[in-house]
C-alpha cells in the first residue's frame, strides 16, 4: 500500500521548520526509526535549502518547491520538485574531504551528505522543472 | 538554539542546546566570532543536547576554526552518535579534536 504525502513550500527558509514538522508526522505515522526520520530531515533540508538559495533568482515571487514523499514495499522515496533556473546538485563534483583546514572549501558539503543517506539520488529537467529523486530502503520500527 | 556560556581559566565552555540547521547555526557562529573578536582563544564546545546538525552547522564550525587557526584552539564534546556520524561523514572529525566529555576537553588545555 502506497502511503504519500505532498507539500508545496514558498522559497523561504522561513519554511524549512513547516517541512521539518511533516517530516515528523510522517516519520510517526509510518514508524520510521530515529536515524531515518534523521536522514530524512537531513536531506530534505540540504535539497530544499540549495533551491531557496541558488535557484531561484528573484527572491520576491512566491515560487513553490513541491516534495513529495511516499513510503512503498519498504522503500521512501523523495520527490522534490521546482521551478527555479536549471540546477543540477549531483553535477557538483565531490569535496576533498583530505584537504587541510585552511585550504577546506565550505561549499559541497549538503550534496556530499545526501549521496550518503540516500541509496539513490537522481536529477532530471522536465520541462521547465527541477525534479530531483531521492530514495532509500527503511526500517519499520518492530519488523 | 540555546547557548550556555561558561569560563574556567583560560576557556570559554559553550554548551549549545537544539538544532544546528540552516536557521540556527548563525546564531552559534555570532556569538562565537564576537567572542574571539572579544580575544578569547580556547573554546570547549559541549554538543550533548545538540541533537540534530546539517551542512550549515558544519559550515559554521568550519568557519570558527578558520578563523582562529593560528592563534587558538577548539575542542568539541560529548557528540551524540548521529552528531558525530554527520562530522565523520563529512571528514569534519579530523578537523577538531572530539573527545567524549567536558572534563576531558578541559583536560586537553590544561596539558
Amino acid at each position: 500500500m502506497e502511503k504519500t504525502i505532498s507539500v508545496d513550500l514558498k522559497n523561504h527558509l522561513s519554511e524549512m521548520e513547516r517541512l521539518r514538522q511533516i517530516v515528523e508526522e510522517f516519520s510517526q505515522k509510518h514508524q520510521l526509526d530515529e536515524s531515518t526520520t534523521f536522514a530524512l530531515d537531513l536531506v530534505l533540508e540540504e535539497v530544499v535549502t540549495n533551491v531557496i538559495k541558488y535557484g531561484y533568482q528573484d527572491q520576491e515571487r512566491q515560487d513553490r518547491i513541491h516534495v513529495d514523499l511516499s513510503l512503498m514495499n519498504g522503500e521512501l522515496t523523495i520527490v522534490i520538485r521546482d521551478e527555479g533556473r536549471p540546477f543540477d546538485p549531483t553535477a557538483h563534483p565531490e569535496p576533498d574531504l583530505e584537504l587541510p583546514l585552511a585550504t577546506r572549501p565550505i561549499g559541497g558539503l549538503g550534496i556530499h551528505l545526501v549521496r550518503n543517506f540516500m541509496d539513490s539520488v537522481e536529477y532530471k529537467r522536465q520541462g521547465n522543472e527541477n525534479v530531483l529523486t531521492l530514495k532509500k530502503r527503511v526500517t519499520i520500527q518492530g519488523q | 538554539m540555546q547557548i550556555r556560556q561558561n569560563k574556567k581559566d583560560d576557556v570559554l565552555i559553550l554548551e549549545l542546546e537544539g538544532r544546528l540547521d540552516v536557521n540556527t547555526s548563525n546564531t552559534f557562529s555570532d556569538r562565537v566570532l564576537s567572542l574571539i573578536g572579544a580575544g578569547e582563544k580556547y573554546f570547549v564546545i559541549d554538543l550533548s543536547q545538540v541533537v540534530y546538525i546539517s551542512s550549515s552547522g558544519l559550515r559554521a564550525f568550519l568557519t570558527l576554526a578558520k578563523k582562529l587557526s593560528e592563534n587558538g584552539k577548539i575542542v568539541l564534546s560529548s557528540l551524540r552518535q548521529e552528531v558525530k556520524e554527520i562530522f565523520d561523514i563529512s571528514g569534519f572529525g579530523s578537523l577538531f579534536p572530539i573527545v567524549a566529555s567536558q572534563e576531558e576537553a578541559l583536560r586537553i588545555f590544561q596539558s
